[in-house]
């Protein structure tokens, strides 16, 4: 902690809007270069980024995988990986240059001046070492694991110099915490209160004085607050510091972990993908660092989580005067916490500006694409672009003219009626050393009708993958039936089955591991049409063209390997297989889930483009209602394997019936933004290639 | 923890029982007398081998022959040599030497295959790296027995730094020749997987996230880098022990240790079943409790590993 | 933070900026049309072609190989063709090597004795691909009881040391004498790592989304395990055989030092360098050669091995 770095930061009155003098810039990124060495060459990660953040700011980058937006962060953090180099620019943070600093003076910063918040939880936290180890580490590490005293001897022989947060720095330690307990017992009886009315009030001086977590001017003043007699003599007498292992309960109490103790001594595995990234979270704020960085924190996790875990950091860090910086794909999440947008495209800052202003008024092409696309900002299923291209004359999938007249017809004459009927679906899972055998789905009923959408919304655990796999006949269900066109689907003999299948096609959720990385993009199209003996040689290939054009990638794809596509462009192959055999029901188990905004919201207006024209019927499996009310008729919500509401889109988003729905309606990111005037953006989005 | 260890002991018992039967099928129910073999060149006096095969319960059906196998080896009865000597015997005199060589080849391998594997991980592409990679592969490349004579022609006969065999009652130092002879192949392993296992570990997320602490470069590498580097390794190093001893063979013949595996050699000289297969059933165990001993270890190492 | 300020006092540093230098964007995930197609195998080949540690070593492999087949071709004595009285001659001319104890060409042993090691190390790795393969893939792809079954089976061949094996059977036949004896040998308690190797390998492709996919479009079982799993589980299978090839032409030389190997009649370098032994005093160049020629040949296998796995390795491929 240099001197510097103190002095450069200011108070809370210079804050943005303050009328003050203007305040000096916690980091500046200023023409910065970062270069990858590969086998071939460098790679340009990042070109003449600048980025500027002033305390207490909170300032997010966004943009799709390969925008450079985690390179950028990384750099600030001096933690490139690989063969990353700055090439370029400069980086200061409080005054500080830190390209080109010594390795020794970045482990300085590290921790108690900048923290990082990284992205996947389930990788990031070390698999062999207890939480509170790892937790302590960031203690330890940042020397805030010494007592207050050891400390105060530390300070007195370097410099003479004390700090304003002194007090703050004695914790309540688990010791004694009973004693405090029981003098807050002792004065509430004397002032009067007793019976339940003093349970109570026990209870909630117990749940709310966490170890390790509140100081002794915060238990001071909550005890004022509380009018409770010798609020200053209790403070003082009992809170006098806690141990490292309080302290390390207390900053996971603090990142939203209950029962923090215990929870200390568990290792990663034991732990969910939120309780990791929380855990992940106390790490990063353990040092009490300046500037926080959160890279992508919760794109891993269930949107409710993920909106309880942004809440909490938005809290704490506010709380700390912790000036954050959020990496991000997501535009309306990235509106809606930050005040500051970097907006990155293939390593150039293409726009920045304030938050509401860029969603306002986007003005470099790539930001407005973002922002037409971004799924938690359009509030409209796509309304059939597929007409409108036909209205205007434009060719929009490259399909001929007679093929679109036809499909107009065949999606007029769509007589709706119920094409698969699921009854009392329930599955069972016997888990290994458990005596309780997992419902997984519990008697879910619903009907997918003729040439419509039925979306299947829940969380991780929900159960909505185990119904879409009994749907698909890939899984038995344990009771209930599924009947497909009028006939039992679970009755079908093996040739039925076969003839099932070409009804009923797939598409997964991972674009990395549905395609066959060995099968060239020819083989794998044909592949349905060899499995059925449909046509011959010359036919399949004339088809496999056909299905190209459909997905709108050019036929020079017939010759590439899925490992030389993007994400989004196998998951358009996947759908052009699923289409091969021309089934009728497209189950579509996650399948947009794993791609970038823009590609994403390209993928939805394509299947909706091939629903108009085919008069397909989709089983939609999605855990993002935002993408839900872009292409689903009907939304069917899951909660651990039952239904808990089931109605028209439309009526899902305007009158939620529970909860839960509406927790994750509430959950979507930017949902609370209005954007003044632009209303929902009316521009078609799937104008590519 | 407890139903792991339970469930791996429990596997161990059919692979115990299956390993020996075959290997007592390997040397007894195969096509061939070996009894008629053990005559070599001279006429079979049929009575002779009727005693011997009476002795040897070799008159018996198979299977009772295997128990009977099975229930000596439990009791420590493994039977007596052609000569008369009790195979017990020999075993109890050469076991303690092998034990010795191949406790001193572990630590050989242990200490200096980690040690040369880690700074090879962690310095890809130095000078050191590329040494050590060159040398582990001329171990492996390099037959034990090439590589033992050759140390054995200039430590011991050239230099004189220590002693070229070892003979009846082998000392700590006429031990160590052959024990590094022992050790090089699976040295030469330690080092390869060391140095995989560090260099991935080093750019495992969980490293940077320790970096992102703010911990110094040394506890990042100790805690964290290592730590997770030697599970691996440790597995490795546990299932050799009992390698090591059946590698004694070739060491002990070459030094003249008076061990486990120079027994083994000379019982093959001299077509004892008995003994052959006694001795091997023996090594056989010890791989496989060392193997167990692994699995329960990698218990420890990972946690990850004890809830499965 | 979630009403952010709008006041008019922008910061400096935070004004509205929009880049119009590079206003050009792609459209939406267009096809990337500036490289050739490239299969996995097509990118490994690739990788390799620039890798020296893969020319050297497939040099040296051919070369081997050549030797092996047509060992005529590199000499012309012959090396069971013994003069005692020409016993520990140094090297001459026509006979570069010199001669060993028994008075024979080393030169022309050294050639000849690539044909035992090849021949042993080749057939047996193709048997360890075949045994080890069915068993490991059948486990792996069917899993349940059959998977325990097999498991227990390669447990049990896994405790047996391969030496310590080798030794028990050759122990049984030691009367025979053909090469067959020890590739069988070698074979019986060599295939274990192949088998788990596949079964893992197998396993994990038998787990990818890929093939739940195929089954969805109507593939058998027995079309995913041929088609899908087992030649997604080839890179690993042939890392292994590359590899093992080297450590079974070294147990080979190792039995025949044992003097249960091959039998003498047949030249071989393990038997070779056995009998140089003796003369590792006075002449270690008789010792040198043969254990010279196996070391590059297991070093050749190792090293082709290693930059197989380099070239094929997934997480070094492009995306």
């Amino acid at each position: 902690m240099s001197e510097d770095l103190r002095r450069s930061t200011p108070t809370q009155d210079q804050q943005p809007g303050g009328r003050r003098a203007v305040p000096e810039p916690l980091v500046e990124v200023r023409n910065l270069d970062v270069d990858f060495r590969t086998g071939g060459g460098s790679v340009h990660a990042v070109r003449g980024a600048n980025l500027t953040i002033y305390p207490g700011q909170s300032v997010a980058i966004v943009g799709e995988s390969g925008s450079g937006k985690s390179t950028t962060a990384h750099a600030i953090i001096g933690l490139l990986p690989g063969s990353g180099r700055v090439t370029g620019g400069s980086i200061t943070f409080g005054g500080r240059e830190l390209v080109g600093l010594r390795r020794r003076e970045l482990e300085r910063l590290r921790g108690s001046e900048i923290g990082l918040v990284p992205q996947d939880p389930m990788s990031n936290l070390n698999p062999v070492w207890r939480i509170g180890f790892q937790v302590k580490e960031a203690l330890t590490a940042n020397h805030l694991d010494v007592t207050r005293e050891q400390r105060q001897r530390l300070e007195d022989g370097l410099v003479a110099e004390s700090s304003p947060r002194d007090d703050d720095e004695l914790f309540l330690g688990s010791a004694s915490k009973p004693a405090l307990l029981t003098d807050i017992r002792g004065a509430l009886e004397d002032s009067g209160v007793s019976g339940t009315s003093l349970d109570e009030q026990m209870k909630r001086w117990d749940e709310t004085l966490d170890v390790g977590s509140v100081t002794r001017s915060e238990v001071r003043r909550r005890l004022l607050a509380a009018k409770i007699s010798g609020a200053e003599q209790i403070a003082l007498g009992h809170v006098t510091g806690s141990t490292v292992n309080d302290r390390v309960a207390g900053l996971l109490t603090e990142a939203g972990l209950p029962d923090s103790a215990r929870r200390a001594r568990q290792y990663p595995h034991e732990f969910s993908g939120g309780m990791r990234q929380r855990a992940l979270i106390a790490i990063g704020l353990a040092g009490r660092p300046k500037l926080l960085i959160a890279d992508e924190i919760t794109s891993a996790l269930d949107v409710t989580v993920q909106r309880r875990i942004l809440d909490h950091l938005e809290g704490l860090t506010r709380q700390l005067g912790t000036t954050v910086l959020l990496i991000t794909h997501d535009l309306g999440l990235a509106a809606e916490r930050a005040e500051h947008l970097v907006v990155m495209y293939k390593g150039r800052v293409v726009e920045s500006g304030p938050a509401l202003d860029i969603l306002q008024h986007p003005e470099h092409p790539y930001t407005k694409r973002l922002v037409a696309s971004a799924p938690s900002l359009v509030s409209q299923r796509i309304q059939s672009t597929k007409h409108a291209a036909v209205r205007t004359g434009t060719p929009a999938s490259g399909v001929g003219a007679p093929g679109v007249g036809a499909a107009q017809g065949t999606a007029e004459l769509a007589d709706h009626r119920p094409l698969i009927e699921v009854s009392h679906l329930t599955r069972r899972f016997d888990i290994r050393g458990s005596k309780e055998p997992l419902l997984a789905v519990d008697d879910v009923s619903f009907e997918v009708r003729r040439g419509t959408t039925l979306a299947l919304v829940g969380e991780s655990g929900s159960g909505k993958s185990t119904v879409a796999n009994m749907v698909l006949r890939l899984l038995e269900p344990t009771k209930g039936s599924i009947l497909f066109d009028g006939r039992d689907a679970l009755a079908l003999r093996k040739a039925e089955l076969l003839h099932f299948r070409r009804r009923v096609q797939p598409v997964f959720q991972n674009p990395y591991g549905s395609l066959d990385p060995q099968y060239s993009i020819y083989r794998a199209l044909v592949e349905p049409m060899r499995i059925h003996h449909v046509g011959n040689r010359a036919s399949r290939e004339k088809r496999a063209r056909e299905l190209l054009d459909m997905v709108q990638l050019p036929a020079s794809t017939l010759r590439r390997y899925p490992n030389e596509l993007s994400g989004g462009q196998r998951q358009r192959i996947a759908i052009a297989r699923a289409l091969a055999l021309d089934p009728e029901v497209i189950v579509c188990d996650e399948a947009v889930s794993a791609l970038d905004v823009l590609v994403q919201s390209q993928i939805l207006t394509l299947l909706n483009d091939l629903q108009a024209e085919f008069g397909l019927t989709y089983l939609f499996i999605t855990h993002d209602l935002a993408v839900v009310r872009q292409i689903a008729d009907e939304v069917v919500v899951m909660q651990h394997g039952r239904i808990v509401e089931h109605s028209s889109t439309d009526e899902v988003f305007a009158h939620p019936q529970q909860a839960y729905t509406r927790e994750l309606i509430e959950a979507i990111p930017g949902g609370s933004l209005h954007i003044g005037g632009a209303g929902a953006p009316t521009e078609p989005s799937g104008t590519a290639s | 923890m407890g139903r792991y260890i339970g469930r791996r002991v429990l596997q161990a018992i059919p692979v115990l029982l299956g390993s020996t039967l075959l290997i007592y099928a390997l040397v007894f129910a195969l096509p061939g007398d070996p009894v008629t073999a053990m005559f070599g060149d001279r006429p079979v006096n049929p009575v002779v081998a009727n005693q011997i095969r009476a002795e040897y319960n070799l008159d018996k059906p198979f299977i009772v022959q295997y128990l009977l196998f099975l229930k000596g080896v439990f009791t420590l009865n493994f039977g007596n040599t052609f000569s008369g000597q009790p195979v017990v015997n020999i075993i109890a005199t050469a076991f303690p030497v092998t034990i010795r060589l191949a406790i001193m080849a572990f630590i050989i391998e242990a200490v200096f295959g980690i040690l040369i594997g880690t700074i090879s991980g962690l310095r890809r592409g130095s000078w050191f790296d590329s040494v050590s990679l060159v040398l582990s592969l001329a171990l492996i490349a390099v037959p034990t027995f090439v590589f033992g004579f050759v140390l054995q022609f200039l430590l011991g006969v050239k230099l004189h730094w220590l002693p070229p065999t070892a003979g009846a009652s082998p000392t700590f130092q006429s031990l160590l020749l052959p024990a590094l002879v022992l050790a090089s192949v699976s040295l030469a392993y330690v080092i390869r997987l060391t140095r995989t296992s560090v260099s991935s570990n080093l750019s495992a997320d969980h490293v940077r996230t320790a970096r992102a602490k703010g911990l110094t470069e040394r506890r990042v590498i100790g805690v964290h880098v290592l730590r997770n580097s030697l599970i691996p390794v440790v597995t490795f190093l546990g299932g050799d022990l009992g390698a090591l001893m059946g590698g004694a063979v070739v060491t002990e013949r070459i030094f003249n240790v008076n061990g486990i595996g120079n027994a083994l050699y000379q019982a093959i000289l001299r077509g004892e079943g008995t003994t052959v297969v006694s001795i091997v059933t023996l090594l056989v165990l010890i791989f496989i409790i060392s193997n167990l001993v692994v699995d329960l270890l990698y218990a420890v190492l990972d946690p990850r590993i004890r809830y499965v | 933070m979630s009403e952010p300020s709008m006041s008019p006092t922008v910061l400096p540093g935070q004004e509205r900026y929009v880049d119009t230098a590079h206003e050009e964007i792609a459209a939406i995930d267009s096809v990337d049309d500036s490289a050739p197609p490239t299969s996995m195998w097509r990118d490994a080949w690739q990788s390799l072609r620039k890798n020296p540690l893969f020319i050297v070593s497939a040099v040296l492999i051919v070369l081997i190989l050549v030797v092996a087949l047509f060992p005529d071709l590199f000499t012309h004595e012959d090396p069971k063709y013994c003069v005692l009285t020409n016993a520990q001659t140094g090297p001459g001319p026509g006979h570069w090597f010199g001669f060993d104890q028994q008075g024979c060409d080393v030169f022309a042993r050294v050639i000849h004795g690539a044909r035992a090691s090849v021949t042993v190390g080749v057939v047996t790795t193709l048997i360890v691909m075949l045994l080890g393969g069915v068993i490991g893939a059948f486990a792996g792809f069917y899993g349940g009881w059959l998977d325990a079954v097999l498991a227990r089976i390669t447990d049990i061949f896994f405790a047996v040391p391969l030496v310590l094996g080798a030794i028990v059977l050759l122990n049984t036949f030691k009367t025979s004498e053909t090469v067959w004896k020890v590739i069988l040998a070698l074979a019986l308690f060599g295939w274990t790592q192949q088998a788990r190797i596949t079964r893992g390998a197998v396993l994990e492709a038998r787990n990818s989304e890929f093939i739940t996919a195929s089954t969805a479009l109507g593939a058998s079982g027995r079309y995913n395990l041929l088609r899908h799993a087992l030649p997604n589980a080839l890179a690993p299978i042939i890392v292994n055989a590359t590899v093992s090839l080297g450590t079974f032409i070294v147990a080979e030389a190792t039995l025949s030092y044992l003097g249960i190997g091959l039998p003498p009649s047949i030249v071989s370098w393990g038997g070779d360098i056995s009998s140089a032994q003796v003369l590792l005093r006075v002449r270690p160049q008789v010792l040198f050669f043969p254990a010279g020629a196996l070391a590059v040949t297991v070093l050749s296998f190792i090293l082709l091995g290693d930059a197989v796995r380099e070239a094929l390795d997934p997480t070094s491929r492009k995306r």
